[in-house]
């Protein structure tokens, strides 16, 4: 416990108070975040949090830390830059369904592969809030929307299967409805070292008349209250399939190894402890004369 | 006494072209010539048809030039394609072990000068490079140079390699000196002593790469595209020695927005590709725009649309740079003319970006990109300082707070009390969202003029700092062509020529293309007898940007598309034809 630190949950809030619908999901995860930062003592200044586009990824906007919005499904890539820039920094991306798993698909499936040490956390409704209502990427089979008036005819895709079949180190599912638990798994994964993947069932009361908050209080269970080893890869492939076998959602941390090397540590700059935010600008002579050689 | 040849290695890919353009460039810069060397190739892994073509003189080099001297043929479906101009004199070296000439419907001026390469190396070694070392003998022995200092390139070259692979080499080298003297081949130069050269060989990529790492270059990403892939291969060899980190990324939408974040973080960043790939960065330019995010972007021009010709040269992508990103933010696009200038434009972009907060997007062209020129030594030593960057922030610290000219210092990341909100929306001076956090409060209207102005007056402010085009050659000409990127100095040299030919022309060259400076190039153009402008595109996007921009008419083009660098003779031509009507 460092005794310096005497921050509180309040401390981290922006001063705004946030603007989505009264009953959103995404309120519990502004708590959420702020509670995991503060019991893991981690100062303002070094916190980034980095969102995308969306009704989730108002988010920055709300808390008194390095705030980022990106265009729509680039959290990542900046975060990524972000974190190795400077791996000091704790660098968050938090952005909804649309964004990470939609459009932003393909930086999400390389993070997970590349073990930079983020976290990235979704707030995942099922649903495009902030265009008011159309088909995600996570909407199931039959689901009427805006884009679907006919039922939706496409496969939604498992974004927690996938995460752990690209090479994630830590993935966990978390349910909006349950502030404590909530708050756990986002210390874990900020905690993490490699990087971390949060799915967060969080109902969009407006658009989403389906996956509602009483949907999950009846399907959610904790995986911490059962016998699951999360280094155990196939029963955490097994588990994160669930939804669709047998209409049970299990919460909590799927998968989780700590062996697996970083980026950071593999990285041939960052592994000799150099902070390229802060590194001197000018060239050594003998760096110079190293690059220089071969133009002689 | 003036020395000028052009040599040209004809082969195929796989043949190792660049290695011996490269190895016999530096040949040539050990005897203290001055040199420009360019690679025509086809997107291929195997096969086709490719000439690394040297020109090497005495002064400086202005162009790769057109017709060869010495031509080297290094296989025999090479030797079936290749077709010398008629009237030309070149001297053709092949192998006649391998295949010969005879049934060749080359013109009569030609040369023919058969070497048995493949018996001499036998005698040697089986290694196959090894021909290319005869046949370098044998030229070198056309040029009068001198045997001790191509061995020491060979030393440079291939020292790590152990003492054998010197000695057959240097084995390799005396046979071709010897069988070109006893075979009588022609001499171009007699042997002299040479002074001990000082010059760099380097790419204009290469350049770009060692400016930026000059001026303190801490992060670099980007997915391969040609021409622009071999800034990363080079920034990666001295990876841990740089101490920066270089990044392939899933895609280009991925390399800027890491770019973006790096340098949001205080790391100088740089990302790198082609217009395909910048075409995906887009958007995130519009973002790093409105965010005051620093930013090099480089895009090498190769020929479009689409993926176009992708090993080929253009000039093309302008207004593609111009135009980037939806709405309005400055954007400071620099065009470098020629090697040395990528060099300098590698650490002024690096420095507008972090001094402006902008979007920098270097347009490079693939000719400039690839082109391998000597130049003075480059002096890498420099004090670099920090722009804008705020280590103790005012207790009232507002992020975008509005200034006379446009710039707001910033804080970065870990710094105490500094925190900020910043987002791709519109803000007020302390970055809170207009479009969310204070929609629809009357008094966002007014902040929403004001954020544009005071993004938008970074270019007015910067303008004044960039330095004015300067009208090269006489003022009374008979005619002002005008220029951008890679085609400089092959103007410089048609000039020179039509100078030879009583015809005086001046020459206006544009490096800084956004911001613009309006009135200068107004006034030097108003002066002009009669104007063309040269570009390397179908429609003349220079000459289209400065009547937008001045609306001054340029009244004549020459313009090539079909992926080849201009040459002299055609802009020559040209002028001829425009003042014999004037």
């Amino acid at each position: 416990m460092n005794k310096e630190f005497n921050l509180t949950i309040k401390d981290y809030e922006s001063g705004f108070f946030p603007t989505w619908c009264p009953g959103c999901g995404n309120f519990s995860q502004w708590r959420a975040i702020r509670q995991a930062l503060v019991e893991l003592e981690i100062p303002k200044e070094e916190v980034v949090l980095v969102s995308g586009i969306g009704c989730s990824s108002h988010m920055p906007n709300f808390l008194d830390v390095y705030g980022l919005q990106t265009v729509h499904g680039r959290g990542i890539p900046v975060a990524t830059g972000i974190r190795l820039a400077n791996p000091e920094l704790t660098v968050l991306v938090y952005a909804g369904d649309g964004d990470i798993y939609g459009i932003g698909g393909n930086h999400f499936l390389h993070s997970c592969r590349r073990n930079v040490d983020i976290i990235t956390i979704v707030s995942n409704n099922f649903v495009y809030g902030l265009t008011t209502g159309q088909a995600s990427a996570t909407t199931p089979v039959g689901t009427f929307t805006r884009t679907t008036p006919r039922g939706s005819i496409e496969n939604p895709l498992n974004p927690s299967t996938i995460a752990i079949s690209a090479g994630a180190t830590f993935v966990a599912r978390a349910f909006s409805g349950d502030l404590k638990h909530l708050a756990y798994v986002l210390k874990e994964a900020i905690d993490h070292r490699g990087f971390a993947y949060v799915d967060v069932f969080s109902p969009c009361i407006t658009f989403n008349k389906n996956q509602t908050f009483d949907y999950f209080r009846e399907r959610v269970y904790k995986l911490e209250e059962t016998e699951h080893d999360k280094e155990d890869y196939f029963a955490a492939l097994d588990l994160s399939n669930q939804r669709f076998v047998k209409d049970k959602l299990p919460t909590g941390i799927f998968y989780q190894i700590e062996h697996k090397t970083t980026y950071e540590e593999r990285d041939f700059s960052l592994n000799q402890g150099i902070i390229p935010a802060h590194a001197p600008l000018d060239l050594t002579e003998e760096q110079i004369e190293t690059i220089t050689e071969e133009f002689y | 006494m003036k020395k000028d040849v052009i040599i040209r290695f004809v082969g195929s890919a796989g043949d190792g072209l660049v290695s011996i353009g490269i190895l016999f460039s530096k040949i040539l810069k050990k005897h203290n010539f001055n040199i420009l060397g360019f690679r025509s190739y086809q997107s291929v892994i195997r096969g086709g048809y490719n000439t690394y073509q040297i020109r090497a003189c005495n002064s400086k080099v202005l162009s790769v030039g057109e017709e060869a001297d010495i031509i080297f043929l290094l296989n025999k479906n090479v030797a079936k394609l290749h077709k010398p101009t008629e009237g030309s004199k070149a001297m053709v070296i092949y192998d006649d072990d391998s295949f010969d000439l005879e049934d060749l419907d080359y013109p009569e001026d030609i040369k023919k000068l058969p070497i048995p390469l493949a018996s001499i190396t036998k005698e040697i070694s089986k290694l196959r490079i090894l021909k290319n070392i005869v046949g370098f003998g044998a030229i070198s022995q056309i040029l009068g140079l001198d045997e001790t200092l191509i061995k020491e390139v060979i030393f440079e070259q291939f020292g790590s390699k152990g003492e054998e692979v010197i000695f057959t080499n240097n084995e390799a080298l005396e046979k071709g000196i010897k069988y070109a003297e006893d075979n009588n081949w022609p001499e171009l130069w007699e042997k002299h002593k040479y002074e001990k050269a000082q010059q760099m060989l380097i790419s204009g990529n290469e350049a770009l790469a060692l400016g930026m790492l000059s001026a303190g270059l801490k992060f670099y990403s980007g997915y391969p595209m040609t021409p622009a892939t071999s800034i990363v291969h080079y920034l990666t060899k001295h990876l841990p020695k740089l101490g920066i980190i270089v990044k392939q990324t899933e895609d280009e939408i991925a390399a800027i927005g890491m770019a973006v974040g790096a340098s949001y973080c205080g790391a100088r960043a740089a990302t790198g590709t082609s217009g395909g790939g910048f075409s995906l960065m887009t958007e995130i330019i519009g973002m790093a725009g409105i965010e005051e995010i620093p930013l090099v972007v480089i895009s090498s021009q190769r020929a479009g649309p689409s993926t176009g010709m992708a090993t080929k040269t253009e000039q093309a992508d302008l207004f593609q740079a111009y135009g980037a990103s939806q709405g309005e933010f400055p954007k400071v696009i620099i065009a470098p003319y020629d090697v040395e200038d990528a060099f300098n434009v590698g650490i002024e972009a690096l420095e507008i970006a972090e001094k402006y907060q902008v979007v920098v997007i270097v347009l490079m062209d693939l000719y400039l990109s690839e082109s391998n020129s000597t130049v003075r030594k480059l002096d890498l030593r420099r004090k670099n300082k920090r722009f804008e960057i705020l280590d103790n922030p005012p207790e009232d610290f507002r992020r975008y707070q509005f200034s006379e000219n446009g710039i707001s210092p910033r804080t970065i990341p870990g710094t105490k009390n500094g925190m900020f909100f910043t987002g791709s929306s519109e803000r007020n001076e302390a970055g809170t969202s207009l479009a969310s956090t204070l929609a629809g409060l009357p008094d966002t209207l007014p902040i929403r003029v004001k954020m544009v102005e005071k993004r938008m007056k970074k270019l007015d402010t910067l303008v004044k700092e960039l330095e004015n085009p300067q009208l090269e050659g006489t003022e009374n000409a008979e005619i002002t062509i005008v220029s951008w990127g890679s085609t400089i100095n092959i103007v410089r040299e048609a000039v020179l020529h039509l100078k030879e030919e009583g015809i005086t022309a001046n020459h206006l060259h544009l490096k800084y293309l956004n911001p613009f400076h309006e009135e200068v190039v107004t006034k030097i153009l108003q002066k002009a007898k009669t104007t063309l402008c040269v570009e390397q595109n179908y429609t003349g996007q220079l000459r289209d940007y400065i009547r937008m921009k001045t609306g001054v008419n340029i009244e004549h083009k020459l313009l090539r598309w079909d992926g080849e660098p201009i040459v002299t003779s055609q802009i020559v031509a040209k002028v001829k034809e425009v003042v014999k009507n004037e």
